[in-house]
């Protein structure tokens, strides 16, 4: 009972760190749902351990030793909630909680059974990079979806927050840690317009605070957005197909074979002249120059 | 133990896209118990056939492969209706696992429309070594249709397919619940404000909401159909909501392939990345503008090496050891009358039985083009040669056809099938003639050495190139001013690779072979009968016949390219077969007791000769080319349009170049 007290102090604390150092005990206690004067008490039993550093009216800090304790503990979780989403297939809102009780009771081939179960999974189903068996963790640079700019082309990196609620909002509209947005407005009320897989979604502010991103890759920004007809795509380029310019009649064939919008699509063989062949759906397709032309894709990654 | 003697009966329809192994399906089914046809007031295949075991019969029905079910050809016109309106028993889906993918969109039609649906989940095998991984149980439990993995090359998997088929209509099986395709509530509401435009009973045979989807996504026969069933004052407001929402068409694929995705997610899993197939490796190559052309030559260089050293041989050896003997022989028949020695040896066996010894050399180009189109080189040809054949307003799939078309029109007009575009095919079917084959060869060659000696040979390749030139010219007339319509463009899928099934081609290849006899023993009979009529009527002596009237009625207009009377009829009966020509001439100048090549030279100045190798190359088809063409292109109205008009092309083209001959005196 000690010890699981003193892992969710531990781990509370870390997590608090990113956004404030020293941690105040009026946050903590906000965090774990207790009494200050019970935070109080528990920190300076933490601190007579050496496990923080902590001055009354200032706050706690992890000690190296203290964060080499929360960094395990909080592998131990994210490697849980991983488990229970990928091979149990429970959904993300519910993994939380289980797996705050599973950590504590983890014992170290357990951990390492889960991490070979797993394979190389380096984050939490909500994004968190998930620190390494010496206990290193990739530093997580968290910026707020709600920090960038319009027409910023952003990468979600995580959701930040377990609350059930906001993680099922979170999937309704389909977005997952990895995708790639791109900020079409910003409203005062903090809710957010942005355009995830060509389609225009409405984030409302409770949802954009608790989604952290970074710049989607600089190859990827450079060519944003750069419409061009297939016939123009060079062989091994992968695009998105954006529309369809044709008449009514060759559309139907297109649309049977796979080419709609939003579909990935990639050139196989371009000669500038004569058809040119590419790759949908899985399965190759020959394309007569004309009809190539009528195309209009959007270019994924430069030529390499 | 229950006594089961009540036969049980059913329908079984396979339905699938192209190059899945539907009809390897078929045939291990059905065996030889199958007939091929076309169905009704269409030139697309039908094949049907009926399996029987322990009291079970299945009367097997193999739709057209079709990517989807929108009308945008004949073949997917056909799939639909058939099961609208004859609603088979089960519906079998013949899938491609390794391209599972594409598939499943057809599925996705499929659900709407067959109440009982089994999935033959072909090619298990060639998906797995690809890498793909594919649980056909989840498959299965996902779309709550029974999914049997199969490999028909192999025989793999049919009993359980079988037994499937037999249990989906046991009596106790009943209709599933089949999951149908949520499409999100935005479309939804635009189907259902369709779906309220319509009125009752006006879809019928089809479902009001699949009408309602398929007006959405600009199918042009359910529009007519509805057109002309509605109240002409509502027309306009469904015609006008249909063009406001005209992105529903998209949408609709967008959503379908989304479906799939899902499906996709849970029945297979990831390939490893960066796994290239042989498919690829291969494609490289036969892809490549340069070396795709280089292997398409010496592909048909192996064929046309094959008909000329197998095939011409062999229609040489029975022509004269079997037709040319037996003419003999019935003429030295004392006890038969006169009349009926002539009805035997010159008109049954001259005319019908010539064109039978052709059978070895269309084996090979039957089978040639069974085996490209079963591995799947067709399509690479067809986009190889793409680039070139736009130039007239073809694509690429027109040029297998036509380079059949050199050894005999028949199997060429045939082949036009692989193209989709009912305008591409209709112009190379018509192009077609004008490929100069090998009957047509064999006479230009004999008389241009009679005329020229050894420089014989340059004319000949002279006269080919002349009548390649009128098949470009043609082309590009016929595209520009007779057929209407906007060329379409080349979208075709490129399959897999498959190493040959033989039992396959060699069916094909028989098939094939059959109809070209039951021609031959038709058509072709009766029009060697007539000609041969003609020629003996009314004296027995071709000279004073009915023919040879037409040949001198027709004098004048020979005299314009420098012919007389006897080398017309001799164009005459090139009808028959193009053969026919030189034996007819052989015939009418028997007489005179010198040997042919020295009366031609008596006959004909090098001018006209040049002039009559032009108009027999470009003269109106042989009867078996004209049956195809009237076969394939459903009606009397183009045969007739080709003979007219080859007759003028011929004649002027003749006249033309016997005149410019004269005038410069050069010959």
């Amino acid at each position: 009972m000690e010890t699981e007290r003193t892992e969710e102090y531990l781990e509370a604390i870390y997590k608090r760190q990113a956004k404030e150092t020293p941690v105040s005990t009026s946050s903590l206690a906000a965090d774990l749902g207790v009494s200050q004067p019970a935070v109080t008490d528990m920190l300076r039993t933490l601190d007579s351990k050496g496990l923080i550093d902590y001055k009354a009216n200032k706050g706690a800090v992890l000690t190296h030793s203290g964060e080499e304790r929360a960094l395990a503990v909080i592998r131990r979780h994210r490697l849980w909630e991983r488990f229970l989403t990928d091979v149990l297939g429970m959904k993300w809102d519910k993994v939380h909680e289980e797996a705050c009780r599973l950590e504590h009771a983890t014992s170290p081939d357990i951990e390492k059974g889960l991490s070979n179960i797993l394979g190389d999974v380096d984050t939490c189903p909500h994004g968190h990079a998930i620190p390494d068996e010496s206990g290193k963790i990739k530093r997580e640079k968290t910026t707020a979806l709600t920090e960038f700019h319009t027409h910023q082309k952003v990468r979600i990196l995580a959701v930040d927050d377990e609350d059930p609620k906001i993680l099922r909002a979170v999937e309704k509209i389909g977005l997952r840690p990895g995708a790639i947005v791109t900020i079409l407005k910003r409203n005062k009320d903090g809710s957010l317009d942005i355009e995830y897989a060509n389609k225009t979604i409405a984030l409302n502010s409770g949802t954009a605070a608790v989604l952290t991103a970074e710049l989607a890759p600089q190859e990827s920004l450079t060519l944003e957005e750069e419409e061009i007809p297939l016939g123009k795509l060079r062989p091994g380029n992968t695009a998105i197909i954006k529309c369809y310019g044709g008449g009514r009649g060759s559309m139907g064939r297109c649309l049977s074979l796979g080419f709609t919008p939003g579909s990935a699509i990639k050139m196989i063989e371009n000669f500038n002249r004569g058809p040119v062949l590419v790759k949908v759906h899985d399965t190759e397709v020959a394309i007569g120059r004309q009809l190539a032309d009528k195309i209009s894709v959007i270019r994924k990654e430069a030529a390499c | 133990m229950l006594e089961e003697t009540e036969e049980k009966v059913i329908t079984v329809a396979l339905a699938g896209a192209p190059n899945v192994g539907k009809s390897t399906v078929f045939n291990l089914l059905t065996g030889l118990s199958q007939h091929v046809g076309n169905w009704p007031g269409k030139t697309v295949e039908q094949k049907t056939g009926v399996f029987r075991q322990n009291g079970f019969t299945m009367n097997i029905v193999d739709l057209p492969g079709t990517y989807s079910l929108t009308a945008n050809s004949a073949e997917e016109q056909i799939a639909r209706d058939y099961l609208v309106n004859e609603s088979p028993d089960v519906v079998v889906a013949v899938l491609n696992a390794a391209s599972l993918e594409r598939n499943l969109y057809l599925v996705a039609e499929l659900i709407e429309l067959a109440p009982r649906l089994v999935i033959a989940l072909n090619m298990i095998d060639v998906a797995e070594q690809q890498g793909k991984k594919i649980n056909p149980e989840s498959l299965s439990k996902t779309l709550n249709i029974p999914v049997i993995p199969i490999v028909a090359r192999a025989n793999k998997g049919l009993h359980e397919l079988v037994s499937q088929i037999e249990q989906e209509c046991s009596a106790v099986a009943g209709l599933r619940d089949v999951k149908h395709i949520e499409y999100g509530s935005e479309i939804k509401g635009v189907i259902d404000h369709v779906e309220r435009l319509l009125d009752d009973g006006a879809t019928a045979p089809y479902p009001k909401h699949w009408t309602a989807m398929k007006l959405l996504e600009g199918d042009g026969q359910i529009n007519k159909l509805i057109r002309g069933r509605m109240p002409a004052e509502r027309w306009p407001a469904l015609e006008s909501y249909l063009r406001e929402n005209e992105s529903a068409a998209v949408t609709i694929a967008t959503l379908r392939f989304e479906w799939v995705e899902r499906m996709m997610a849970v029945s297979q899993e990831k390939p490893r990345i960066g796994q290239v197939s042989l498919t690829e490796k291969i494609d490289r190559a036969a892809t490549h503008p340069a070396w795709g052309l280089l292997i398409l030559v010496a592909v048909l260089g192996a064929i046309f090496w094959l008909v000329f050293s197998i095939g011409v041989p062999i229609q040489k050896f029975l022509d004269i050891n079997l037709i040319v003997r037996a003419r003999e022989f019935i003429h030295t028949l004392s006890f038969m009358p006169q009349w009926l020695q002539g009805f035997l040896a010159d008109g049954v066996l001259a005319g019908a039985g010539t064109v039978l010894t052709f059978v070895p050399i269309l084996f090979f180009f039957f089978a040639a083009w069974a085996l490209m189109e079963d591995t799947g080189y067709t399509a690479r040809a067809a986009f190889v040669t793409d680039r070139f054949m736009h130039a007239i307003g073809l694509h690429g799939k027109s040029c297998m056809p036509l380079v059949l078309g050199f050894g005999c029109n028949v199997p060429a007009i045939l082949g036009t099938r692989i193209i989709d575009s009912p305008r591409a095919r209709l112009l190379t079917i018509l192009i077609t003639p004008l490929v100069p084959c090998t009957g047509r060869m064999a006479v230009v060659a004999i008389i241009a050495a009679a005329f020229f000696g050894t420089a014989g040979v340059l004319v000949s390749i002279g006269i080919m190139l002349f009548s390649l030139l009128m098949l470009v010219i043609v082309g590009l007339i016929l595209n520009k001013f007779v057929i209407r319509g906007e060329s379409s463009a080349l979208i075709m899928e490129l399959p897999l690779y498959h190493v040959p099934d033989l039992k396959l081609i060699g069916l094909v290849t028989w098939q094939s072979i059959l109809a070209f006899i039951k021609r031959a023993g038709t058509l072709i009979l009766a029009v060697s009968i007539i000609v041969w009529l003609l020629s003996i009527i009314p004296n027995g002596n071709i000279n004073d016949s009915i023919l040879a009237g037409i040949g001198k009625f027709l004098e004048p207009l020979g005299r314009l390219m420098g012919l007389n009377w006897q080398m017309m009829v001799a164009l005459l009966s090139s009808f028959v077969a193009k053969e026919n020509t030189i034996a007819t001439l052989g015939v009418m100048l028997s007489g005179s007791g010198t040997d042919l090549t020295q009366q031609l030279k008596q006959m004909l100045t090098p001018a006209a000769a040049v002039a009559f190798l032009v108009v027999q190359v470009l003269f109106i088809p042989c009867v078996a080319t004209i049956s195809a063409i009237r076969q394939e292109t459903g009606g009397w109205r183009w045969p007739t349009f080709t003979v007219l008009f080859q007759l003028v092309l011929s004649f002027s083209m003749a006249i033309l170049v016997f005149q410019i001959a004269r005038l410069f005196n050069c010959l």
